[in-house]
């Protein structure tokens, strides 16, 4: 099943709630009547733009009849409480289900058409709607439309008194209420069968769902909401006039909704403020404004075409890049001391191919023994094996570039696997080591791996956490637990929660051993996760399963049996010459059963590399023993 | 009905139905060449008569109508394979070109009018009338103007139905729009072959306003309903082959002036657009379609 968080654990949350205070709380700040005016105006277009986005952008449905549905709902409005003389929030229900039934019925014609045809039929449809409300002057005013209707009140008190205060809260109300709906539905069963019928139609059908149903709740749903947001519309400016069915208002809705990137609801909305104030602040230049918002759409759209959407995510991007980078220095300086004391080696700086980065030296005379770590980690994971193994082995372990206190590197060139194998060889050669023995973890494994499949010499290999592949990406499915928070592992931006998610699957809950790996996860440039991870398939995994067919050189694989990322069976299947001296998971652990277990899985290592120091790590293919559960 | 209400519907509505013929042969070339819908078309037909105006009329250059309708058809050629450049061709390989190109050629449509609006001013101008007079055949009364409009619409139409069937450049244009991939593998400059077709489209709206312009009356309005009965017309023949539009635009010509009659000015259009829609869901692909091409 696809992640896919809750809105309160998404990284859409804060920023989400920082606007609606300041939205809330403008009025009271500001005084200034023609910015409420504005604001009202951008809030109602919002509803419209967004409620769109449901059919045009998730849907794929070229409805152009959507803002025909708006002016519908200010006529419905129009006609219920001044013409029919009943409560003006009567009207505000009546709008959205008149628009609805409107929506539906033209959903009926367009229900086995596609593409440019239900373009058509919705312009269509839209200009008999004008017609209709044309020619029935004696009830809509003809051209002249219908004016001074009655605004909203609210236990007697005008929502247009005290500057337009009850309308500006009514309808950023209305507008986190459409938001919340549109969001849920998204989310929903509906919401994916809507989607699906847009990427691909023919599966969906196949699959049970139905395409007329679905048609018929998506625009009718998007109607409704549409059509309130008329009836708020009518009961705001009091007026309603044909104007409202015409291509001047489409184009500037549809400009919203493209300007903001189809599809994503939250673009549309913050277009429409965008469009709104923009719009308005060109009001003096007369026909020249039309020209120039027109001229301004048409550039966005060639050079920007991703909208405001797109842009505010370049910006989300630069922003992390500088913050992890800022992070990553301060750290360098401030606690540099606190580093050493986890590990007890010597903390230096080493230029690489690949940029700076971060070594942790033990030191001693011993055999030289390499550890690298996993995804969002960093070289103070192996804190405990510092410790264990410092007396008989000279340990190493360093940043990759983009984690720890490394520097941040070039996306394009530095975060692959690959190029992790060229910093290891640096760190390497920078220390003057030959000859060592690795142990990777994760990620770090196949960077180990890689560096051993490359040729570089080492005197032993062991891994944790990490199923060796042999064809990208189909092995992945096998090797990998789907329901774990591996989802995370590529991606670029993760929030507070799942920062917490994925290092409590990784590493374990946060407590005093995990502590500064769960800062880790926050530190890491996020670049180094999604390139890493997308460029996976580059690698090149027939030389590292040769390799390890080959049995070479000596090799382990360490997992916690309770690891929650693995498909333990995979392993079994691989059937891989390997060090067999007695069941090599660590029993009970998780991802990380360095740091979690300590004990258990440095007397395996340590009884792994005792056997290759007497040369009988009995290399021989066998089938891996099984652990009971 | 009387006989002279009869004949007065029937020109009427022949005159109607060239104009339409057209102005949606124009829109259906840019549809199956280029399989987009082109909202400006609208703005080009007034374009084309706002610049044939400032080369003919008395008041501006007054170099007659001819050379004013010379001048105005090769301007649009030109402005139309601009728009193409401009507007269109920036979102080729955009996977929701067909939706871009709406709002892009929406927003050619505003900045056309509005500078329309800004050279000219708001107010409705009148070409000259290309004959004046009347015209009378087996007890028929026609004046000559409108039945110059019809003839030199037929003219222009049949001319451009023997350029796609028999010119290099016109089978080219057939053959991108029945295959686009398999044409370019022959050889054809697809996106030249586009502008041609943008500009051949706006040069037959840019005949279109003229001929509107000496008929009715002008302002940077005057497209939006012709567009939009266009959209019909297009509709109802479908854009399989060339002549459906032509077939529809005088059935749609001679129902809007019998309509006019029967229901009235106001409801003529809802009656229209009811059965356009009625057409669309029981037979997209047009009522002179073979089969549906679908974008």
């Amino acid at each position: 099943m696809r992640y896919s968080p809750s809105f309160a654990r998404s990284s859409g949350l804060i920023p989400t709630l920082v606007a609606l205070a300041a939205l809330a709380l403008l009025p009271l700040v500001f005084d200034g009547n023609y910015l409420r005016h504005l604001l009202v105006l951008a809030f109602i277009f919002a509803i419209v733009a967004s409620s769109w986005d449901l059919s045009l952008g998730y849907g794929g449905l070229f409805n152009f009849s959507h803002v025909a549905l708006f002016a519908v709902g200010i006529y419905a409005y129009g006609l219920v409480a001044k013409t029919l003389g009943l409560s003006p929030w009567l009207g505000l229900v009546v709008a959205g289900g008149a628009a609805g039934l409107v929506a539906a019925l033209i959903t009926l014609p367009i229900m086995r058409l596609s593409g440019i045809y239900i373009i058509l039929v919705t312009i269509a449809a839209s200009q008999v709607l004008y017609q209709i409300v044309i020619s029935q002057s004696q009830i809509t005013g003809g051209t002249s439309g219908m004016v001074s209707l009655p605004g909203l009140e609210l236990f007697g008190y005008r929502m247009s008194r005290d500057g337009k205060i009850g309308y500006y809260y009514l309808a950023l109300a209305m507008l986190v209420a459409s938001t919340i709906l549109l969001y849920r539905i998204t989310r929903s069963r509906w919401g994916r069968a809507i989607v699906a019928m847009r990427d691909h139609k023919y599966y969906a059908i196949s699959r049970g769902m139905s395409e007329t149903r679905t048609r018929l709740f998506t625009l009718t749903v998007s109607a409704a909401i549409s059509g309130v947001a008329g009836g708020l519309y009518g009961s705001y400016m009091r007026v309603a006039s044909p104007d409202n069915f015409g291509l001047g208002l489409l184009g500037l809705l549809l400009s919203m909704l493209l300007l903001g990137g189809a599809g994503t609801i939250w673009g549309p909305i913050l277009a429409a403020f965008f469009v709104t104030i923009v719009s308005e602040a060109l009001a003096e230049y007369g026909a020249w404004r039309n020209i120039i918002m027109s001229l301004l759409l048409i550039v966005i759209l060639i050079f920007y075409p991703g909208g405001l959407w797109a842009l505010l995510q370049t910006a989300r991007e630069a922003f992390d890049v500088v913050r992890t980078q800022a992070i990553a220095t301060l750290r360098r300086r401030s606690g540099k001391a606190a580093r050493e004391a986890l590990t007890g080696g010597q903390e230096r700086i080493i230029s690489t191919r690949h940029g700076r980065v971060a070594v942790a030296d033990g030191g001693g005379n011993g055999p030289a023994l390499l550890f690298i770590h996993g995804n969002s980690s960093a070289k103070e994971a192996f804190a405990e094996q510092f410790k264990a193994f410092r007396d008989r082995y000279r340990v190493i372990s360093f940043d990759l570039p983009g984690h720890g206190v490394s520097d941040n590197a070039d996306p394009e060139q530095d975060y692959s696997v690959e190029a992790f194998a060229d910093v290891a060889e640096d760190v390497l050669q920078a220390l003057g080591v030959t000859n060592p023995l690795v142990f990777g973890w994760s990620l770090g494994g196949y960077i180990a791996i890689e560096l051993a499949a490359r040729g570089y010499p080492i005197r032993a290999l062991s891994v944790s956490g990490t199923p060796p592949l042999r064809v990208v990406p189909e092995d992945v499915g096998k090797a990998y637990d789907a329901t774990s928070h591996f989802a995370l592992a590529s991606r670029r931006f993760l929030s507070p929660s799942e920062v917490r998610d994925f290092a409590t699957s990784t590493t374990g809950p946060r407590d005093r051993a995990t502590k500064h790996l769960h800062r880790a996860v926050m530190r890491t440039d996020g670049r180094a996760r999604a390139y890493t991870l997308g460029k996976l398939q580059i690698v090149d995994w027939p030389r590292q399963m040769r390799f390890l067919r080959a049995a070479a050189v000596p090799f382990a694989i360490l997992n916690g049996s309770k690891d929650p990322f693995l498909n333990h069976q995979y392993f079994r299947e691989l059937k891989l010459t390997q060090w067999t001296g007695e069941p090599a998971d660590v029993v009970g652990a998780g991802h990380a059963p360095f740091l979690t277990m300590p004990a258990a899985f440095n007397a395996r290592l340590a009884a792994f590399l005792e056997a290759v120091e007497k040369g009988n790590s009995m290399s021989q293919t066998t089938d891996r023993p099984t652990i009971p559960e | 009905m009387t006989f002279d209400t009869l004949t007065l519907i029937l020109l009427g509505g022949v005159v109607l139905g060239a104009l339409y013929a057209l102005m949606a042969t124009g829109l259906a070339l840019v549809w199956t060449t280029l399989g987009i819908f082109n909202f400006a078309h609208g703005t080009f037909i007034a374009l084309g008569a706002y610049i044939a105006w400032q080369v003919a009329s008395p008041e501006a250059l007054g170099g007659g109508l001819l050379v004013g309708a010379l001048v105005s058809v090769v301007g649009m050629f030109f402005i139309g394979m601009a728009v193409y450049y401009l507007l269109i061709k920036p979102f080729e390989r955009s996977a929701d070109i067909v939706v871009k190109s709406v709002i892009t050629t929406l927003a050619g449509a505003t900045i056309l009018e509005n500078l329309i609006s800004i050279a000219w001013g708001p107010r409705n101008k009148q070409l000259s009338a290309v004959l004046t007079g009347d015209l009378q055949f087996f007890g028929l009364v026609m004046s000559r103007n409108e039945a110059a409009a019809v003839i030199v619409s037929l003219v222009i139409l049949a001319a451009l139905g023997i350029f796609l069937q028999r010119a290099p450049l016109g089978r080219a244009m057939r053959a991108v729009a029945q295959n686009r991939e398999a044409a370019q593998l022959m050889g054809i400059d697809v996106v030249r072959l586009y502008a041609v077709a943008f500009g051949l489209s706006a040069a037959l709206a840019a005949i279109a306003g003229v001929l509107i312009g000496s008929i009715r009356f002008m302002n940077p309005l005057m497209g939006s309903d012709p567009l939009m009965k266009a959209l019909i017309v297009v509709i109802f023949g479908g854009i399989a082959r060339f002549t459906g539009p032509i077939y529809a635009a005088f059935i749609v010509g001679l129902l809007e002036a019998f309509m006019t009659y029967a229901v009235g000015l106001y409801w003529s259009p809802t009656v229209l657009f009811a059965i356009m829609i009625v057409v669309l869901v029981v037979k997209p692909e047009g009522l002179f379609g073979k089969h549906r091409k679908s974008v």
